[in-house]
């Protein structure tokens, strides 16, 4: 029995086609070019994709016992494509929930206005890891803490885009968005022509200006570097390929010196300084004489440069706490509190397990719904309560019942299909979506996203370090094409 | 202006490409030499594997040496293992050089340690060495005419030519020390090490056909434009150190005099004087000199002292 076809549940939302088999008007070019496609061509294609993203490293390291080797992280040959007037509505979801999570961060490291009149709970803020004590009172331009955000929905079964997670860390993907649209542009010229899709190629450039905008002294032309844990990151390809496409250098904690509250790089001239880090090193390993003391990726004394106002650090130390899983809940009241208007993109239904009624609902129901662990991500420490075993159920809630705030429970929500070549054949597998917000001086949303696939049929889990794969998202412009 | 560690590793990716190249050569003249029904064929093996400073033939026939000088990964001195960490280097200044230039250069890993590596090699292995040296040419071409010729494409070069100084006196270490006699009188030697240089053809052209082992070494040694020639290869280091042009650290030797003195002392040098001190202990000297080089350019622009660099 297919999933989507699971009694009780709706069937899952067919980016394809309607409910009665035929293809919707912003699929028809690209339905009309596969049409003209054998099977066999469509294969030659997606080898060469896949030959495309080797040669370029797009690659992650598997090792073996004797040898390690190289693997293109799963990338599937048709684009899924949205419609103008849709992403209009995602686009205008995502400034303002960027905003009020923003402004969030600001009170939450500033005056705690919305924790005094009790939106949201005082100790499920202050008591999060996630909560940077070092931020409280340190000013952050324009009120951007989460520079880079990389936020996923979902669609559900009745159409509707709804905010599965916020992703305010270090969220990345962004890579693979802009390595996805160069090869289907490769592979599909002539559909891509006739849909008209929003063009991309902007967004290395749209970041540097976001992170310039950040400069707090105003210097002029500010030494921009991206900050990379090294080569064997499994996002290292990305860290490259964004410090390449916007010219400036990548460099290592083991590349960065502080000296009196300034940070310096080595370079073969000597020593020069740099006002903006574009960090993608976790906030616990930034530096270790303030956050962890056993990390060797930072650099020591990046922090008091930073509340010196000598560097600034992108995104902000401390954003996590607003992405928890247990805020998320609360992101709805967290819009209309600042911002007085109602959230244009939903939440899923989310149950807290700190609160007894919500929790004993939650193990009444273990079976439908999935359980999350607060501070993890990347689909670790997760319960697909419908797919799960008796025996990982009974696990679960022992571990609910034994910590309950570390919980939270959403209902299994089906995920829209969407066509993918499998083994040489079109057939339909689960995605998401990611979009990427910039936010400095101003809210830029790119027009387009990373689909990620959950490359097992019948699966929902669509995360890269659980066997996902991704495709490139066409976005269309207002002129669309009838067919 | 480049970050320091970015400098390092793009030298290195230049010592590794040109370490690569040279030992396809040895690889190759040394699997060529044992098709000839001669003698010299074992001192041709002899001569590749101690000058690529692998272990001696012993037990293992000529083959499974020169198969292990190919493909194994774990032999420090391998094709494979130099390519590796090209690549590694490469990976990590990927911002740093063009998409052209690294996409060669992943080409060219990939290839050497595809699993059926081993069956290709034992299909040909002429054919699969010639493709590896023509795409470090590629790689070479690329770099050229795709990267800025800024800092970077010096520490690139200046990698190669100083591995490239080391290799060629190595090999006429080997050749023109203990084995002089040897390789004085036979054809077969003389072309082997003629092609471990690919020199066979710029040599003729300059001598004829007429093989000798003194105007070889003087060819391999002291020629002015054989882009092999230790003397064109000084040359170029020179060239590129006085580009970097930078006071020296105190304490250390500037590189640019190191280098100065190095291309002075090849250009002035004659044939007499090589063979008056012994060819074998002229070219050692050389080498160390380019050893010091390298040390010289760690120490200034590398690994120096961050507390001389700090700002007033």
């Amino acid at each position: 029995m297919r999933p989507e076809e699971a009694p009780g549940g709706p069937r899952a939302y067919d980016e394809m086609r309607t409910a009665s088999g035929a293809v919707r008007p912003h699929y028809a070019a690209l339905a009309r070019r596969l049409a003209g496609l054998g099977a066999g061509e469509l294969a030659e294609r997606q080898r060469t994709l896949e030959r495309f993203f080797l040669l370029q490293g797009i690659t992650f390291t598997v090792y073996g016992a004797e040898s390690s080797t190289e693997r293109i992280i799963p990338t599937d040959l048709l684009p899924r494509i949205i419609p103008a007037q849709e992403w209009a509505r995602i686009e205008s979801g995502l400034v303002q929930r960027l905003q009020a999570l923003n402004m969030f961060l600001a009170d939450i490291y500033g005056a705690q206005k919305i924790l005094m009149d009790g939106v949201v709970p005082r100790e499920l803020i202050l008591c999060a890891p996630s909560y940077r004590r070092e931020m409280q009172n340190l000013y952050v331009p324009h009120q951007a803490y989460a520079n880079v955000c990389g936020s996923d929905l979902i669609r559900q079964p009745d159409g509707g885009y709804a905010v599965l997670e916020d992703n305010l860390r270090v969220p990345s993907g962004v890579s693979y968005m802009l390595a996805n649209r160069e090869a289907s542009k490769r592979t599909f010229p002539d559909a891509f022509r006739a849909a008209g899709v929003r063009p991309i190629e902007r967004y290395p450039d749209l970041l540097l200006s976001t992170l310039k905008s950040m400069s707090a002294d105003g210097r002029p032309h500010p030494q921009v570097v991206v900050l990379t844990p090294g080569v064997y990151n499994s996002a290292y390809y990305e860290h490259a390929y964004l410090a390449r496409l916007m010219g400036v250098p990548l460099v290592e904690g083991r590349d960065l010196v502080a000296h009196q509250n300034m940070i310096y790089m080595r370079t073969t001239s000597g020593l020069r300084r740099i006002d903006i880090i574009y960090r993608r090193v976790d906030d616990d390993y930034i530096d270790p004489l303030t956050f962890r003391r056993d990390s060797s990726l930072g650099v020591a004394g990046l922090f008091n440069a930073y509340r010196a106002g000598n560097v600034v650090i992108c995104n902000a130390p401390g954003t996590g706490v607003a992405d928890d899983k247990a805020v998320y809940a609360y992101v709805p009241e967290i819009i209309r509190y600042y911002l007085g208007e109602d959230p244009i993109l939903p939440n899923i239904e989310t149950y807290l397990c700190r609160e007894p009624a919500q929790l004993s609902h939650v193990l009444a129901n273990l079976d439908k719904l999935v359980v999350k662990a607060v501070g993890a991500s990347g689909g670790y420490g997760m319960l697909i309560g419908p797919h799960a075993s008796t025996a990982e159920r009974a696990a679960f809630s022992e571990a609910l019942r034994a910590n309950p705030s570390n919980y939270i429970a959403q209902p299994t929500i089906q995920l829209s299909t969407a066509p993918c070549l499998m083994d040489g054949e079109i057939d339909a597998r689960h995605v998401d979506l990611r979009p990427f917000i910039l936010s400095g001086e101003k809210i830029v949303v790119t027009p387009g996203a990373l689909t990620r696939v959950a490359l097992q049929k019948g699966s929902l889990v669509v995360n890269s370090s659980q066997g996902g794969g991704s495709k490139d998202t066409w976005v269309l412009d207002h002129k669309e094409v009838t067919p | 202006m480049m970050l320091a560690r970015v400098a390092d590793s793009l030298y290195w990716i230049g010592r590794y490409v040109e370490r690569a190249e040279h030992m396809c050569r040895l690889c190759d003249v040394m699997l060529n030499a044992t098709l000839e029904p001669d003698d010299a064929a074992a001192e041709v093996a002899h001569i590749a594997l101690a000058s690529a400073g692998a272990p001696a033939v012993g037990g293992m026939g000529a083959y499974e040496a020169a198969l292990s000088l190919a493909l194994d990964r774990h032999a420090p001195g391998s094709i494979a293992s130099a390519l590796s960490r090209a690549r590694e280097n490469a990976r990590q200044v990927r911002d740093q050089i063009t998409t052209e230039t690294w996409e060669r250069l992943n080409l060219i890993f990939l290839r050497i340690t595809d699993p059926e590596a081993p069956r290709a090699f034992a299909n040909g292995s002429s054919a699969f060495l010639h493709e590896i040296i023509a795409d470090l040419h590629l790689f070479k071409g690329a770099a050229d005419a795709t990267m800025s010729h800024g800092e970077g494409w010096r520490f690139l070069l200046l990698g190669t030519h100083l591995e490239r100084a080391q290799l060629i006196a190595r090999l006429l270490e080997v050749c023109f020390g203990s084995h002089q006699d040897r390789i004085s009188h036979d054809h077969l030697m003389l072309t082997s090490l003629l092609r471990m240089s690919c020199a066979l053809e710029p040599y003729l052209r300059a001598h004829t056909s007429d093989l000798q082992a003194a105007y070889i070494l003087r060819f391999l040694l002291l020629d002015e434009d054989f882009p092999r020639s230790v003397r064109f290869c000084t040359a170029r280091i020179e060239e590129h150190v006085s580009a970097l042009g930078r006071p020296a650290a105190p304490g250390h030797a500037s590189p640019e005099r190191l280098a100065g003195r190095l291309r002075a002392r090849l250009q002035y040098a004659d044939l007499d004087e090589v063979q008056a001190s012994g060819p074998a202990e002229f070219v050692l000297q050389i080498s160390e000199a380019c050893a010091g080089i390298h040390t010289a350019l760690h120490e200034t622009f590398v690994a120096y002292p961050v507390e001389l660099r700090l700002p007033a």
